[in-house]
């Protein structure tokens, strides 16, 4: 059987058997197909479509495994519909692992916890072998790694374009010596921020107001290798900040208000690149929740009259495991707070994400599969909806106006920062600025 | 004990035992041979300790999540697998007697146990059959889960028939399977000369059957449960 094998099947088989481990071999042989799944699925219960039920889109990939791999389906492969790697399936493939969050809220409501997105992994390690990927995905890992390999070229451009943010900085903190340290040896904490300025200036301004010693990232801390299925190239895109933390000899990697971004450094990347990092990883909540529980930032808890309700990223919650410090602030900033239902582990995807949001041809796809998010927000009757995930809030952007929510989506540092109180003259010392 | 009988209520339920037991270690040893994934998987919040074992069985036993998401399911689910727990239990009788006071207890509710708990299985194992002819489960299904539910349907169909209807007395299927222990398969004379011995021998078979498969189909799910279970909490 195997001399029938074309050059390219051998390849792609070859990378599925590379990925063979105890756990795969579980969720691959375990799943009864009872279909509890799709119950829990918010892109299968916006459109009802069967190929977007999640055991449906790890049994692709599990009927090639009883093709080549499993001695009963290769002796009764009909029992278990079995099938070869054509065209036809690398089609499916594509289609099965690239409409998927990756919100993983399935594997919170399977009897036996299958975690789907560790065999869609597998159908994107097999499609990337095949060259079989989004290109707006594929563009953005290699432009990002390119950066990583020619920061030379950036770093005079990027210095310039940051200190034209510290003159809003000094007037937003009252204070004449902040500033946005970049590339700053020694400091304690590397904030690791997204591609913009507002990812970046919200953020300095409570780093200053909270006196803390820290410097900027040269890099955004979003990884499209991650959304890709490309850990190789994953690894390498994160190995940048990695390699900047360890050379400043930074003691905390602080990574902005960005889902996957922090389940990339905390969970997954110690892991491809086979390393253990001299530093922690925090999500920027963590710092910024103790800054107010120390008292180093004061807020005016009556600034935010409206109702806020906060969404948790899937990538930051159940997979992360930020659930608290986000909402100690909110709780801290604002009067009127109220809880999506369900939240938590258990809150819907808002289905922006697994890189959903960087392919444009997805939009109509997005908006359609957001109707339960949508539901959810409308329900919590709030105005202001929080949210930490850049892909989040790009989604909760489009739902507000396909489904008129009539809602502001924020960041939460944003809200955080309006409603930091701001001594007049402040003298607090800028971080060693 | 005519040849039929010898050979699929004698030999052949040897051949199955083995089978189950050597197929199902096998299957351990497919798993276990493999290197754990150095991916931490679990989901957050991750409980520790004690807490962390006891929702691990909870999850495993009762799976609470799912009657969140599908409650009808979930109850059909649960009953299916209490009843298959029942009548397994049930059956250690055939093995020996249990303390006085149970043997006791249960020899006076057999009746009224055994038979409602095999109407459950079959109640629900129709469900479970007839959701897979209705889409979205008709194209997510192969024909492994229609071979596996007919082939249990099978078994507790014929189980069913045997409690509820055959007049043979306890003892003697006790008889039975102790002949088995000694490896003398023999049926006494209450079975032999029963109406009823053809259900039984039908009803050993499909088991047989069952036990053969078993260790290489889904249904090995009632260990792996436990196992990936403990990979969502860790």
């Amino acid at each position: 059987m195997k001399g029938e094998l074309k050059e390219w099947q051998e390849k792609l088989l070859g990378v599925m058997k590379g990925r063979r481990n105890r756990q795969l071999l579980y969720y691959l042989e375990l799943c009864t197909r009872c279909g509890l799944c799709k119950d829990a699925c918010h892109i299968y219960r916006a459109t009802g479509r069967v190929e977007f039920v999640p055991s449906h889109r790890a049994e692709i990939l599990r009927r090639l495994y009883r093709r080549y791999f499993s001695p009963l389906g290769r002796l009764i492969p009909s029992l278990y519909e079995a099938r070869e790697l054509d065209e036809r399936a690398l089609e499916d493939l594509y289609e099965a692992a690239y409409t998927c969050t990756g919100c993983r809220r399935c594997m919170v409501y399977c009897p036996f916890g299958i975690d789907i997105t560790w065999l869609l992994g597998v159908e994107k390690a097999m499609l990337v072998a095949a060259g079989k990927v989004p290109e707006e995905l594929a563009m953005l890992t290699d432009a990002a790694i390119e950066k990583g390999n020619s920061i030379d070229l950036y770093r005079d451009l990027l210095q310039e374009q940051i200190k034209g943010l510290e003159p809003e900085l000094r007037e937003r903190t009252g204070m004449p010596g902040a500033s946005i340290p970049i590339g700053r040896k020694g400091a304690r904490v590397l904030y690791v921020a997204l591609a913009g300025a507002h990812s970046i200036l919200p953020a300095a301004i409570i780093f200053n107001l909270a006196g803390e010693d820290w410097t900027l990232s040269m890099f955004e801390s979003s990884n499209y290798g991650y959304f890709l299925g490309d850990t190789e190239k994953a690894a390498r895109v994160a190995e940048r900040i990695v390699s900047e933390a360890k050379a400043l000899g930074v003691e905390e990697v602080v990574i902005t208000e960005c889902g996957h971004a922090y389940r990339v450094m905390k969970h997954l990347d110690e892991v491809w690149s086979k390393q253990k990092f001299p530093f922690r990883v925090s999500s920027i909540f963590e710092p910024f929740a103790r800054y107010l529980k120390e008292g180093r930032i004061k807020v005016d808890p009556d600034r935010i009259a409206e109702r806020v309700t906060y969404h948790d990223p899937c990538q930051l919650g159940r997979n992360g495991g930020i659930f608290e410090e986000p909402r100690a602030i909110i709780r801290a900033i604002a009067r009127d707070f109220r809880e999506m239902n369900p939240n938590r582990e258990k809150n819907w995807c808002c289905g922006g994400g697994g890189g959903l949001v960087a392919q444009p041809d997805l939009e109509e796809f997005r908006a359609v599969t957001g109707r339960l998010k949508a539901e959810q927000i409308a329900a919590t009757g709030a105005k202001i909806v929080a949210t930490p995930c850049e892909n989040c809030r790009l989604q909760l952007d489009l739902l507000n106006q396909r489904y008129h929510l009539g809602i502001q989506v924020s960041a939460v540092t944003d809200l955080l920062v309006q409603a930091a109180v701001v001594e007049k003259g402040q003298k607090k010392a800028a971080a060693l600025g | 004990m005519d040849a039929f009988s010898f050979w699929v209520a004698g030999v052949m339920v040897y051949v199955a035992v083995a089978v189950l037991v050597l197929g199902l270690a096998w299957r351990l040893y497919q798993w276990r041979r493999l290197a754990a994934s150095p991916m931490r998987l679990g989901i957050f919040p991750k409980p520790r300790g004690g807490a962390k074992a006891l929702r691990i069985v909870a999850d495993t036993l009762v799976f609470p999540q799912a009657a969140e998401v599908n409650a009808p399911l979930w109850l059909a689910v649960f009953l299916f697998h209490l009843a298959l727990l029942g009548v397994f239990v049930g059956h250690l009788r055939l093995l020996g007697r249990f303390p006085e006071f149970l043997e006791v207890k249960m020899s006076e509710s057999a009746h009224l146990a055994g038979g409602t708990m095999g109407i459950v299985l079959v109640v629900t194992l129709f469900y479970f059959l007839i959701r897979r002819f209705k889409s979205p489960s008709k194209e997510l299904s192969v024909p492994e889960d229609y071979l596996l539910l007919i082939l249990l349907l099978g078994v507790v169909v014929m189980g069913d028939h045997l409690r509820l209807f055959a007049e043979i007395p306890f003892s003697a299927y006790r008889q039975y399977v102790a002949s088995l222990l000694a490896l003398r398969p023999e049926f006494g004379p209450e079975i032999a000369a029963s109406p009823y011995k053809t259900a039984l021998v039908v009803h050993v078979l499909l088991a047989n059957l069952l036990f053969i498969y078993l260790p290489f189909s889904k249904l090995v799910h009632f260990i792996g449960a436990f196992l990936t279970n403990g990979i969502r909490r860790s």
